[in-house]
């Protein structure tokens, strides 16, 4: 039985990563038609380099992931404050407000945003996709702060106040430190959300301001070259690596379990 | 060392009262236990007097100083939670210096206020461990030495031992109440757990549903419980009810003898035994002369608990059920449905007033 | 914070401290100014955009119009493509239940620790990953002469081609690959949850694993189960990538339809009334489950 069942999820994992690694196999094969067999080159690599387009959408894609990260990890911890750490009305609507970005299919958003941008004189671009991409990564990061002041108990705050802290030295000396790992966790996450982003990207870039995603679906599109696969590989193991680190720092509890 | 005063403070959420007038003083270096089940309120209590919680009217004094409106990291108090509430990221040594740091102590100064408070808790040398290297009972004490080395004014405890285990709970009693004893530290000590309020205690106050009931030295409240509640909640008793006559309380056909005031000829009234306070004896050896100053009632055994050094019996007399316990000194328990004669003191029969 | 507002109103001797309503107001206020702005908004505008008579250009006049909601009416190759939609979506949803609930089953029963922690990440780790760099990777092994005709051939030299790229079952195939990572972690917190006693207890009454697993495990892991289907069934409905890339011409679906409105026949209030309907389908599905989550809570 035990047997069986971890063949299984063996064979669920090949499923899950055979594809991949094809792919990123044929981005070292030297033959532009992806034939067989297999002749390993770093000429698709060295194409890429010279790539100007390819290039630049990657420049765009990590400037639009850092600016994201940025804004909605700074945004979303305070709204995650609030939500978690204090009471008023209205906060579970708040909260159910936070699912929007998160549950409508993004193909609904996304044109959403691009007929209101359009009508609203915001335009589409790199700036258009940053009000998108912050919008989409803020649930994220409320979530997983939220998460961490869960796990975190408020007793360590009133601790800090009964020895004289006021809240805002208790903040900076005992929640912050104690929720680092999950703002940190945080800002990898909203990081991975934006570099990974295409379908609001696609509606609301213009030709010259694309991101990675947008210049990769057009490849697609006029036919396969094992470049895309050079650059897909880059991408898919920047994620994981991201996904990693945020795999590593936002374990519940982080360095905030006492117990 | 300074006396705590709580007057007529009222606290309630929306329609809940959790509070109702309370008014207390807790003296100078006493400690006094606020005993209850939950929801009476004691934990409220702590937490206005400790400035958590705001009450809805009333005034907290800490010594001459009101400090109802005065927040939390003004008042000079030490407390310590029920999850100790160590600051995870901190050592020993700057868990308790902490508060020292907000009142300006620093350098070495600090060192050596943190590390005689460390001498006092017993944990010299612990200062560069962090909380999760230690276990529940010496977090327990870090949290005791971050609490007084700020000398406060008054030493809160929500329930701090209540995470510990039984006879680490006992070893940590002794402990904390020799530290209370060297501090002099005037004490609010919130509790559920009646042993331990009796334990340890100058002053016991039992809540009841944001009322404090009765206030007295243990001894005081658990030989005369003034209400039912107190009867129950502190200890076993056992109820008996009856009519007023000529002195003492007719119940059933017994007249039950009493050494406290009863109210007026013919009205109701409810005497509280305890259980421990009832001498058992075979039917047989009742004598035939009634007339000692000795409640005797006639019961028949309806089961035995044993546990070793103890026995509870449980009998029925009449209509009334009623609980005994009996040291295991003969070491044969009587037999479910031996017919007895159970006798106490008249002193020992409490009056309530409900 | 309790102890904040206990300090309105304090008396003049203490320091001026704002209400406790305005720091909250000024935590939540970038936050949700941002998701105003950038989602709430563009729904309410896109929602009036699908009254429309035509897209706002120039200075045609406005118009309103319901006509654009009865596109299905008076378009029925409509109805098809909503029905091509539905059954990927369905399919897609029914794979992933029957193999994530098996993995998660596999994954809570046959591992434990470290191993299992490192099992989890890896089975979820392709999920935070760039959809379309996946999607792409399959057409690598399912076109013709491909990995899959590859491997077949090693095997048997003359194997006709198994290549199925641009057919439907292509497009279930990827969108299986994007979303089972949503159904292991939905049934594996389910399934996590489930007390061994419990199903101690149903084996000390002579119960045989088939009766466990139908009796037990997947009633108690239905909340699991659910919740996957949701997460999984909503965005799928919507996708227009994947049936792009691995449907090609008989990849038409709801969401390539109303892409096509955005980017090629420019008619946003037609797209933006099959968006709301979709959007519609969405709410209806979440109302009808989450009755039958809090009733499962509840049981």
């Amino acid at each position: 039985m035990l047997r069986i069942a971890r063949l299984y999820i063996a064979l669920v994992l090949v499923f899950l990563y055979l594809p991949i690694v094809v792919m990123a196999a044929m981005g070292f094969n030297a033959s532009p038609l992806y034939a067989l067999p297999f002749e390993f080159s770093t000429r698709w690599y060295q194409d890429l380099a010279g790539n100007d387009r390819l290039i630049e959408a990657g420049w765009n894609s990590i400037w639009l992931a850092v600016l994201t990260s940025v804004l909605a990890t700074v945004f979303g911890t305070l709204a995650a404050l609030a939500l978690w750490r204090r009471s008023f009305r209205g906060r579970n609507l708040l909260r159910i407000l936070l699912l929007p970005p998160i549950a409508i299919p993004w193909l609904i958003t996304g044109t959403a945003m691009l007929v209101f941008f359009f009508w609203t004189g915001i335009g589409r671009g790199l700036h258009a996709m940053l009000i998108g991409h912050v919008a989409l990564a803020i649930p994220y990061v409320v979530l997983v702060v939220g998460t961490g002041l869960q796990t975190m108990r408020a007793d360590l705050e009133e601790a800090a106040m009964s020895l004289g802290s006021t809240p805002v030295h208790a903040f900076f000396r005992v929640t912050l430190p104690l929720l680092l790992p999950s703002i940190v966790g945080a800002a990898l996450f909203a990081f991975a959300v934006s570099l990974d982003q295409f379908v609001i990207s696609y509606f609301l870039s213009v030709p010259g301001m694309t991101t990675l995603p947008v210049e990769i679906y057009s490849a697609i599109r006029k036919g396969f070259t094992p470049e895309i696969n050079a650059i897909s590989t880059i991408l898919l193991v920047a994620s994981m690596i991201i996904i990693l680190g945020f795999a590593r720092f936002a374990r519940p509890g982080g360095l905030g379990d006492s117990r | 060392m300074t006396a705590v005063d709580v007057t007529a403070v009222a606290k309630s959420y929306g329609t809940t009262t959790v509070l109702s007038d309370i008014t207390q003083t807790f003296g100078e270096g006493t400690f006094t236990s606020l005993l209850g089940p939950s929801g009476s309120g004691k934990t409220t209590l702590l937490r206005i007097v400790a400035g958590f919680v705001k009450p809805d009217a009333g005034v907290v004094r800490i010594g001459e100083r009101d400090v109802t409106d005065v927040p939390v990291w003004s008042r000079n108090i030490g407390m310590v939670f029920q999850s100790y509430a160590l600051f995870p990221h901190m050592s020993v040594a700057q868990n308790v210096g902490f508060g020292l740091g907000r009142r300006g102590i620093r350098g070495a100064k600090a060192k050596a206020e943190v590390e005689r408070a460390l001498e006092m808790v017993r944990l010299p040398g612990y200062g560069d461990r962090y909380p999760r290297q230690l276990s529940g009972g010496q977090q327990q004490r870090v949290a005791l030495a971050r609490a007084i080395v700020i000398r406060p004014d008054v030493l809160l405890l929500d329930e701090p031992l209540s995470a510990l285990d039984r006879r680490l709970r006992q070893e940590m009693q002794v402990e904390l109440l020799r530290i209370q004893r060297e501090s002099g530290l005037t004490t609010i000590f919130v509790t559920h757990d009646q042993e331990e309020a009796l334990t340890l205690s100058d002053s016991v106050a039992i809540l009841d549903r944001g009322r404090i009931v009765q206030v007295g030295r243990p001894a005081e409240v658990y030989e005369r419980p003034k209400t039912r509640f107190a009867a129950e909640f502190l200890g076993d008793a056992n109820f008996l009810t009856g009519t007023v006559r000529g002195g003492a309380v007719e119940i059933a056909d017994s007249m039950i003898a009493t050494e406290g005031p009863l109210p007026v000829e013919g009205s109701q009234a409810t005497i509280a035994v305890r259980p421990e306070k009832i001498a058992i004896d075979g039917a047989e050896a009742m004598p035939a002369a009634p007339d000692e100053p000795t409640n005797r009632l006639r019961a028949k055994v309806l089961s035995v608990i044993y546990s070793g050094t103890s026995l509870t019996y449980l009998l029925r007399s009449g209509e009334l059920s009623l609980k005994v316990f009996a040291q295991n000194s003969l070491g044969r328990p009587l037999d479910s449905g031996t017919d007895v004669v159970l006798s106490w003191a008249p002193r020992h029969s409490v009056v309530l007033a409900d | 914070m309790p102890a904040e507002a206990g300090a309105a109103g304090a008396p003049a001797t203490t320091r001026f401290r704002p209400p406790p309503w305005l720091a909250t107001a000024a935590l939540l206020l970038p936050s949700y100014a941002w998701l105003t702005l950038a989602v709430l908004l563009p729904l309410g505008t896109m929602f009036a955009f699908s009254f429309l008579e035509a897209t706002p250009l120039g200075n045609r006049p406005v118009e309103w119009t319901l006509r654009h909601y009865r596109a299905f009416h008076d378009q029925p190759y409509l109805l098809g493509v909503a029905w091509t939609s539905l059954s990927i979506g369905l399919w897609t949803t029914a794979i992933c239940a029957v193999v994530g609930f098996a993995t998660a089953l596999a994954l809570v029963r046959a591992t434990a620790g470290r191993s299992r922690e490192t099992l989890l990440i890896l089975l979820l780790l392709p999920f935070w990953t760039n959809g379309l760099v996946r999607v792409f990777s399959w057409t690598m092994v399912i076109r013709g002469g491909g990995f899959l005709d590859v491997a077949a051939r090693s095997v048997w030299p003359d194997a006709p081609s198994l290549g199925f790229l641009y057919t439907q079952p292509a497009i279930v195939l990827g969108l299986v690959h994007g979303y089972l990572p949503y159904m292991v972690l939905t049934c594996y917190i389910a399934l996590l949850a489930i007390d061994d006693a419990v199903i101690e207890a149903a084996m000390s009454l002579g119960a045989r694993w088939p009766t466990i697993l139908f009796r037990i495990l997947v009633p108690l892991a239905m909340p699991g189960l659910v919740t996957g289907a949701i997460l999984i069934f909503v965005p799928v409905i919507g996708a227009f990538m994947e049936p792009r890339i691995l449907g090609g011409r008989v990849g038409v679906t709801m969401g390539t339809v109303i892409e096509d409105q955005f980017t090629q026949a420019f008619n946003w209030p037609l797209g933006s009334a099959l968006a709301f309907t979709m959007l519609a389908v969405v709410l209806g599905v979440f109302a009808t489950f989450s009755g039958v989550l809090r009733r499962t809570a509840q049981a």
